[in-house]
Parts: C-alpha cells; structure tokens; sequence
C-alpha cells in the first residue's frame, strides 16, 4: 500500500517533489564535498611539510663565510641540515617562448637537494633531465607568463646560454608561494654546474632538521648575514593566502549547508501541512498515528535515499574542483577521501529523514477534525496586518504583496536568511578582493604611497657600490621624465637581513630604508613618532614584540658586519614576511655591500595628474619602460603576493552563480509552494476580476519586497562583518589597522541590484504558473 | 424590460479520461433587468456550470451568451476580467476571503482594483463602510475573517460583490454553509438588494431561497426543464410561495 500511495504522490506533486529532491541532491552534494574539503585542507600543510620533508629552520644567505660558520656551528650542535647551492639570474636574462619572462623578484637555479619537491600527480621529482626545467605552480600559472609543458626556456647570463625545455610544474614546499619573495627553478646537476661561475652570484639554501628547543637563540647569537630565514611555522604562513582562498569555500560551503537544510525543513513542513486533510481522514478512519506518519516517512525516505546517491556522486568531483586551487600547489593526500564523502552525504540523507519525521510529530497533536481544518484551530491572539486597505494610498497589489509579510512574517524568516545569507557571501569576498587591491594597502608593505611603480628592482652584489648604483639609477629615471617634460620624485625601498638584539633577546627581521628623497616621516606609524635621526628605527609590531622592545628602548642592529645601537621612536604594521619590519632613517649610514634587494623603483609625479593623467602617464611608462612592467600601487600588491586576487575574482563568481541560483531557486520553490497554498484565494480574485498581470505582480512583489530588505539588511551589515572576518586574516600577515576599501557603487548597488533582478526575475517568471488557475476552479478548492 | 443576460443554445462539455461528459446541452434563457432567478435541480443536473458558464468564470463549448448585449463568449480573458470586476458580483457557498485582509478590506478590494468609481481611497472605504452598516455588520468591519460568524461572513461577501455597484449578482448556493436562521437573513439580504434593482441570478437546493426570487428555472441533466414565475416578494406571503414552488418542484420531480 505504501508503495501505491508513494507512486500516486510523487505523480500528483511533481514539481514539488522534483524541487525536494533537487535540494537533498543539493544539501548531499554540498555537505559531502564540503565535509571533504574541511578535513583534507585544515591538515594539508601538515602533511605536505611531513611529506615534503621540510626543514625545521631554513635560512639563506649569499656570504659563504658565514655559511662556514653555521656548519661549523651546526656540526658542533649535532643539527641534521642540508647545504644547496642557488644561481641567481636576473629575470630580464629568461625569455620564455621567445617573450620576457615576468618575475621581479628573486630568481634561482636550483639543484635536487633537501627537501623532496613533487610534480603535478603528487609524484616525487628524483631525477632532472639535463636541458629540462621544472618551474613552481605560482611561477607557471602566472598570466603572464606562457609556461607549459614542452614550452621552451632561454636563459642567457654572464656569457652562458641554454634553452631548457619545460617539463612540468613542481609543489615545491620551500619556493612554492609568492609570499617568499624568492624562486627557483628546478634543473639538472651538469645545467646548473654550466652557470656556476664567479660572474653570478650564488646563494646557499639551508635547511636544517633539529628538535632543540633552544637552536633559535643559539642561531641568532650566531649573528650570521642571511637574506632570508624562515621556521616551520612561519611556512604555513606563507600559504596563508592559498588557505585563505580554501576558507572562504569552506565558508561558503557551510553557508550552503545551512541554506539547504532550511530550505529542506520548510519543503517538508511545507509538503505535510499541505496534506493535513488527508492526514486527517486517514486519522478519522482510524488509522494510527505511527502508520500515518510512517507513510510519509516512507515518501521522504525514498526522496532522501534518491538524492543522497545522487549528491554523493556528484561531491566526488565537487571536491575535487574545491581544492583543485589549493591542490595544485601543494600535495593534498587526502583528495581521494571518498569514505568522508559518503559518510557525509548519508549524514545528509538521515537528516532529511529525520526532519521529515519531526515534521509529522504535529500529526500526534491534532484530532482530526483539526487535521482536516488544515492544522488551524482558528484561534489567534494577535491581529495580522496593521496595514489597512482604507487607510492606505498604496495601490492594491503592493498593499497586498506588505500585507501578506506582515500578517505572516514567520513563514518568511527562512527566506529572509536565506537571502541575507546570499548576499553576505556575495560581498565579503568582494570587499576582501578590493581591499587586497587597494592601493592604500600599499603602506602595509614598507612602501609609501606613490603614482606609479616601475617593476625595476634591483640585485645586489657585494662586490659592488650598489647604493651609488641604486641613486644613478633614480637619476637616469629622473632625467628621462624630464626629457618628456614631467617633474618627478623616484624612490625606492632597499631591504636588508639585520640581527636585533635587546638584552638578551634577539632575532633577525627584514629592514628597509628609503633611497632616493623618501623620508622617514612619510610612512604610516601606529604608534611613537618617525625615526628623526641616524639613531632611531621603528619596528613592526612582529620583531619590537619578538625582542621585547618598546618606544624608547635601545637595541642592537646588526648590518653586514657593523653592530650599531639605535633607539626605538615608533611601532608600525607590515606585510612583509608576516609582519616583520626595522625602519632606518633615510640618511642612516649602512652598508650596502650587505642589501639583500630592493621593492620596485616608486614614481611620485610633482603635479599631482588626475585620473586621466594618470592612466596616460602609465602609457608614457610603458613606452620609455618596454622592458619593465608598470604598476600602481594596488596592482604592485597583487604582483608582490601572487595572483591570490585573481584566483579570489574566480571564487567570487563562482559564489555569485552559486548564490543566484540557490536565490532563484529559493524563489521558484516559495511562489510555487504559495500558489498551492492560495490557489483557492487567487481563483477567489480571478472570480472578482483580477487579471493575470496583477495577480502575478503580487506574487513577484512579496518575494521581491523580502529579497530587497534581506538584501539592504545583507548589504549593511556585511561590512561590520566583512571587517569581523578579514581582520584576522590581515593581523594574521602583520597588518593590524586596515583602510577597508569599500566600493559603494559596486557594493551597495551593482551586485545587489544584479542578486535582486536575478531573482526576482525568477520569482516573476514562477509566478506565472498562476495563470493556469482559473476562476471556475474556486468550486473545487477547500 | 430588457435583457441583461441571454443565452441561446449553450453547451458545456468535459472531457475526463477521454470521455466526452456533456454537462450542458443547449441551454436557452434569458434574465430581464431587475430579475432574481434561482437555478434548481437534483445534483449533478449542472447549475453550478450553468451558473459560472454565463458569468464567464468559465469557458463554453459551443452557444452564446451575452451580458448587456455583449457577447461574453467571444470576449477575452482580459475583458472578461473586466466584466467580472466591474459590472458582475459573485457570492460562493463558501465564504472565501483572503485571509490576511480583514472584513472591510475583502470588501474594499475590487473597488480599489477597479477604476469604475473615480474615486478616492478615503471615499471607497465610506462606501465600504455603508454598505457594511445596511446589511448590519459594521461592527465586524476591522476583524480579521477568522474572527466572525458565516452568516456575518456571507453577508460580508455580499457587500464584497456589491462594492462595485455591478449591474448583475451570481450567487452559488449563498446559503448552502449557513444555519436556517442565518441563510434567512442573507436571504432577505439579497432580496432587499434586488428590490432595489439588482439583478441576481442564484444557484440553489433550498425552496425557502427559491421562493424569494421572482423566477424559478429546473435543470435536469444539462437541460432547463422549466420555469416558474413568482410575484414580486413580499415577506407576508412567503408561505403561499413555497407552497406553490414546492407543489410545482414535485411536479418536476425533485
């Protein structure tokens, strides 16, 4: 009998059915790949750095005196760690497929060595052809760059020439994120041998696997040069972007989760209310409860089994394309859970049973002839709508469309939710993205402000005077503008490796001091007042914090081989290896044999251009510049951190699709369930004379009216919200207090208005169901 | 007289599971203006189709039907829309209502939808409100529809196909929901609106109804079987009426 009364049901409400188990589908799909997504990236870095064999400390530095030292050090100490040699090439010497290879940083020629780097499959790398090249996912995937496999790869330096064939992309734990400012490529023993020669500087990498709780304090005492020094972890860090773009899905996909499961509840409560009357004549014949209930238990029990198997299989490849961002960068062992996905999406299934079954606890409670009255008793405590049609100069299909909400405002919460939930996940990421692209971002990266920035930074040789070579450059640059009849201020940010110690405590922090007429005073402090003299710094909050040190205190700074003493006059935020940061005085006499590079060569036109001239003044750039790439300062974030912007556009849309379509389907299930619910009210207002048009404006209105309030509501609200969840995310990287850059246009009007037409849009083409509802048929409804 | 209403060889016909079921078969009559005529006849005979056929609540299958001389089988759904609002009131056996308006505003709402009037809001809600304290339920006018009787609800109904001063009422079995003595106020409700000029056509099982109509039509299977002609109602002589309507209604066969 079940199975006649369940064939005969999913006959008669089809469309209901189909949408019931369009969202199981949906809620299984969502809860099992998201359930995937969860546990195989909260621990994929963990496993990635076991798997990688990643070192406990890794530092390089380009003296080899002072790798001498360390090993020495590191013999004496018993410390396992690895020596491998880097061969810088300066990126204008690389053309890739015969065009310029886009990198400013940092970039090396590396051998096998240390820790195990793997290729697209997961694969370990354990040979490299000679005359093959293996390139970091962050490096190959660039835009603007034409990597891929078999593309060729010229690299000329210093008299030495070869064209390496590209052989893949690596996951690379030490060089695979742009975050660390450096790269390698990956090539054979007998290549690299080819460009090792005393014309090219060589840096030693090393990696060093020690448990010794005291190695930090005994390291830094070791007061060595290094360019760059990371511990474990200050790696997972470094993927904080990659892991980012991870949360914000995981986010998104919990969101989802929740919207199914409200969606769900209100289908099932929804469909058994509907069917109060035959509950109530099964109940008046004396059938009991449980069997009345085991019958639709039954109906939601085959639904569930149906769109549980169907969601389940499709999470299979939804996980997949989750991680697909974040597992091309690092190896992912547990892409191929597909245990938690079924687990998941069984879970999902068993909810749904379950909340039908919860649904019909109200079948108990009722006799049957208040099952037959639809479930109503008829009593009420409170009026429905203060809104009165006689009062009111509304026209009647507007007054109709706010009267309904208001004289049933909780069969709308779900909705409202669910919308406001929509547009929440539409703007955060969006506010996140233009906030990572603002320019004003830029001071969080010990830069100030400026027009333009030429993507010309500079590599050091200690052989050589570079800080006179840095100030011919900024003439050359000034002479040039001048040559076209622009007054302007060029310059740039010099970084060094420096040792700070206070009392007892020391670390090594990145240290940047301003060439070329930038002045202390035009950086952004958080706290104190900018270094006034040769003696003063400020630090970021990471390193003062690291050393104890606070406004006032004196420390030791250690540059090249001089020590100096300074005093800290100002705490300010940075960007730059997680927050790191010492700040000299511009005129602070440094060694610059010791600079271990620079950021890109910054314009500041004297003029002060508009917009217009800007973007002229950035083609002029390009012409005089060919070889360079010009950036304002926004788009030099983006360059600096890699394309996280990029990757985070291609989220947004996909959460835009994602949320238009839950929308419109939220809104096609709503007027679908409304006009069976008042099919009898609108044969009723067909039967007095209301035509089509009217009625469907009606229907259109009440969701449309409570999209626009959950979209308002949505659209202020996300930005405290938006506040509450990027700050941690940048206070993670070092920057405490950050300018929002909050688009309004774009904000506060474009994806509002595109989420309300969208699904509004839906609303009003649902509506038109109502059409088939004719006046005659007020005879045949109850 | 002339005549509002004039059907002439109407048919109506379903199909269900590929059978032809002829639920009208031509039909002839026609209502002069100022007429109250009741449809009778056992169940199933067709009167509630008839009724909703005329009115263009529903579609016919062959005939013709005109309402004030316009042909209502060739109109429009949009004009017949129209018709409806502006120039019919309808009253159902049941009393529906939109649920979340209360009384006045059910009653206020087609003429607020219609631009019959030229009115402003402020003046249709006084006629709404006058025409609840005629029929006597002023005092139900801000309560919510669950919150008063059927028979207050019907007559609420009535002011409903009234607001728009339409030139004709249909009513389907107005008082089949409702108790004797409730059914015998709306009753004289309609009555009292059709001696002052409304034309109502009504659907009914009950001769006390009937007998207060001044025109009596007898459906069997789709077809009029005939007609019965009463004076114009006068309350004192209701009894001899539904004697004389009973005696003639057995006489049909009901």
């Amino acid at each position: 009998m079940y199975l006649r009364i369940l064939k005969k049901d999913l006959r008669r409400k089809k469309t209901m059915n189909a949408i019931l188990l369009l969202f199981v589908v949906l809620a299984a799909t969502f809860i099992a790949s998201s359930a995937n997504n969860l546990i195989t990236v909260s621990s994929a870095l963990d496993n990635f750095y076991e798997k990688a064999e990643g070192p406990d400390y890794w530092f390089v530095s380009i003296n080899a005196d002072d790798v001498e030292r360390f090993q020495t050090f590191a013999k004496e100490n018993r410390y396992d760690y690895t020596v491998s040699e880097l061969i810088q090439i300066d990126s204008k010497n690389v053309l890739v497929e015969g065009k310029k290879f886009e990198y400013s940083n940092t970039l090396c020629l590396s051998t096998l060595g240390g820790s195990r780097i793997f290729d697209k499959n997961n694969e370990e790398i354990t040979h490299v052809n000679d005359g093959e090249v293996w390139v970091t996912n962050f490096i190959f995937e660039k835009n603007d760059n034409n990597f891929y496999e078999g593309a060729k790869v010229k690299i000329s330096q210093n008299g030495v020439e070869k064209e390496f064939t590209v052989r893949g992309y690596t996951k690379d734990a030490l060089f695979g994120s742009a975050m660390v400012g450096m790269t390698r490529f990956l090539v054979s023993d007998n290549d690299a041998k080819l460009f090792n020669n005393e014309e090219n500087a060589v840096a030693n990498s090393v990696e060093i696997h020690t448990k010794d709780p005291d190695y930090f304090d005994k390291f830094n005492a070791l007061e060595l040069n290094t360019i760059m020094s990371f511990d474990r972890p200050m790696f997972k860090m470094i993927y904080l972007m990659d892991i980012l773009i991870a949360a914000i899905l995981l986010v998104v996909s919990v969101c989802l989760i929740l919207i199914s499961m409200v969606i769900l509840r209100f289908i099932i409560q929804f469909t058994v209310t509907e069917e109060f009357r035959e509950i109530g004549v099964m109940k008046a014949i004396g059938i009991p409860n449980f069997a009345i209930r085991g019958l639709y238990a039954a109906k939601y029990f085959a639904i569930a089994l149906v769109g549980t198997l169907i969601g389940c299989t499709l999470s299979f490849p939804f996980s997949r394309i989750m991680i697909q961002s974040v597992s091309r960068k690092i190896v992912i062992s547990g892409e191929d859970n597909y245990l938690v996905n079924i687990g998941a999406a069984i879970l999902a299934g068993a909810t749904v049973v379950f909340f039908s079954y919860f649904c019909t606890r109200r079948i108990r409670k009722f006799s049957p002839i208040d099952a037959i009255r639809s479930g109503e008793t008829g009593e009420r405590f409170r009026k429905k709508s203060f809104l009165r049609l006689g009062k009111t100069h509304l026209p009647v299909v507007p007054f109709m469309a706010l009267n309904d909400i208001f004289s049933g405002i909780k069969s709308y919460v779900s909705m409202i939710l669910i919308f406001i939930l929509g547009t929440l996940l539409v703007i955060i990421p969006v506010n996140t993205i233009n906030t990572l692209r603002s320019d004003g971002l830029i001071t969080t990266f010990n830069m100030v402000e400026s027009d333009h920035i030429i993507s010309q930074e500079l590599l050091f040789n200690p052989n050589e005077d570079n800080q006179k070579k840095a100030e011919q450059k900024f003439s050359e640059v000034r002479e040039m503008f001048a040559e076209n009849g622009i007054d302007v201020d060029v310059f740039q940010e010099i970084m060094f490796r420096t040792n700070i110690k206070k009392g007892d405590k020391r670390t090594n922090s990145l240290s940047f001091q301003g060439l070329g007429g930038v002045t202390t005073d035009m950086y952004t402090y958080l706290e104190g007042t900018a270094p006034q003299n040769p003696h003063e710094v400020a630090l970021t909050y990471l390193t003062a914090g690291q050393i104890d040190a606070k406004i006032g205190d004196d420390v030791k700074i250690k540059v090249g081989e001089d020590t100096k003493t300074y005093t800290v006059t100002a705490i300010y935020q940075s960007m730059n290896n997680m927050g790191e940061g010492v700040r000299f005085y511009q005129d602070a006499k440094l060694d610059y044999n010791y600079a271990a590079g620079s950021f890109g060569m910054q314009v500041n036109y004297k003029d002060n251009p508009d917009s217009a001239a800007l973007a002229e003044r950035k083609e002029l750039l390009e012409e005089l510049y060919p070889d360079a790439d010009i950036y304002t300062p926004g788009e030099y974030i983006g360059y600096m951190i890699g394309n996280v912007a990029e990757q985070l556009d291609g989220i947004k849309a996909l959460i835009l699709a994602i949320v238009l379509g839950i929308n419109a389907l939220v809104a096609v299930l709503m007027v679908k369930s409304f006009i069976t619910k008042e099919k009898s009210e609108i044969a009723l207002l067909k039967a007095i004379g209301f035509k089509n048009t009217p009625l469907t404006l009606w229907q259109t209105m009440r969701i449309g009216t409570v999209l626009l309030v959950s979209v308002l509501v949505g659209a202020v609200s996300s930005l405290p919200l938006s506040m509450l969840i990027i700050t941690p995310i940048f206070q993670m990287m070092g920057a405490y207090s950050i300018e929002y850059e909050i688009r309004a246009a774009e904000v506060y009007l474009m994806y509002p208005l595109i989420v309300l037409a969208v699904t509004a849009g839906a609303a009003f083409v649902s509506a038109q169901g109502l059409r088939k509802i004719s006046s005659a048929q007020i005879s045949n409804n109850e | 007289m002339t005549n509002i209403l004039e059907v002439q060889d109407l048919c109506k016909t379903y199909v269900v599971n590929k059978r032809q079921n002829n639920v009208l078969k031509n039909v002839n009559f026609s209502i002069d203006e100022g007429e109250m005529v009741a449809v009778m006849g056992p169940s199933g005979s067709g009167k509630s189709t008839l009724l909703y056929s005329v009115s263009g609540m529903d579609g016919i299958t062959a005939g013709e039907v005109r309402f004030c001389g316009k042909s209502v089988s060739k109109m429009s759904q949009k004009e017949l829309a129209k018709l409806r609002l502006d120039e019919m009131g309808f009253i159902f056996q049941q009393m529906y209502m939109l649920k979340n308006l209360s009384v006045l505003d059910n009653i206020l709402l087609p003429a607020c939808q219609s631009d019959k009037m030229k009115e402003s809001r402020k003046e249709t809600a006084q006629r709404g409100h006058a025409l609840m304290r005629k029929l006597g339920i002023i005092d139900i006018a801000d309560n919510d529809i669950n919150e008063v009787s059927g028979g207050q609800l019907q007559r609420a109904c009535i002011c409903r196909s009234m607001i728009n001063k339409p030139k004709m009422i249909f009513a389907d079995e107005p008082t089949g929901a409702l108790n004797r003595a409730s059914s015998d106020e709306v009753m004289e409700e309609l009555a009292k609106l059709n001696s002052e000029g409304t034309t109502i056509m009504l659907v009914t099982h009950d001769v006390k109804v009937a007998a207060k109509c001044t025109r009596v039509l007898y459906i069997v299977d789709g077809n009029i079987q005939g007609e019965y002609r009463l004076e114009k109602y006068d309350k004192t002589k209701l009894r001899d009426r539904e004697r004389a309507l009973n005696g003639w209604l057995m006489e049909m066969g009901f």
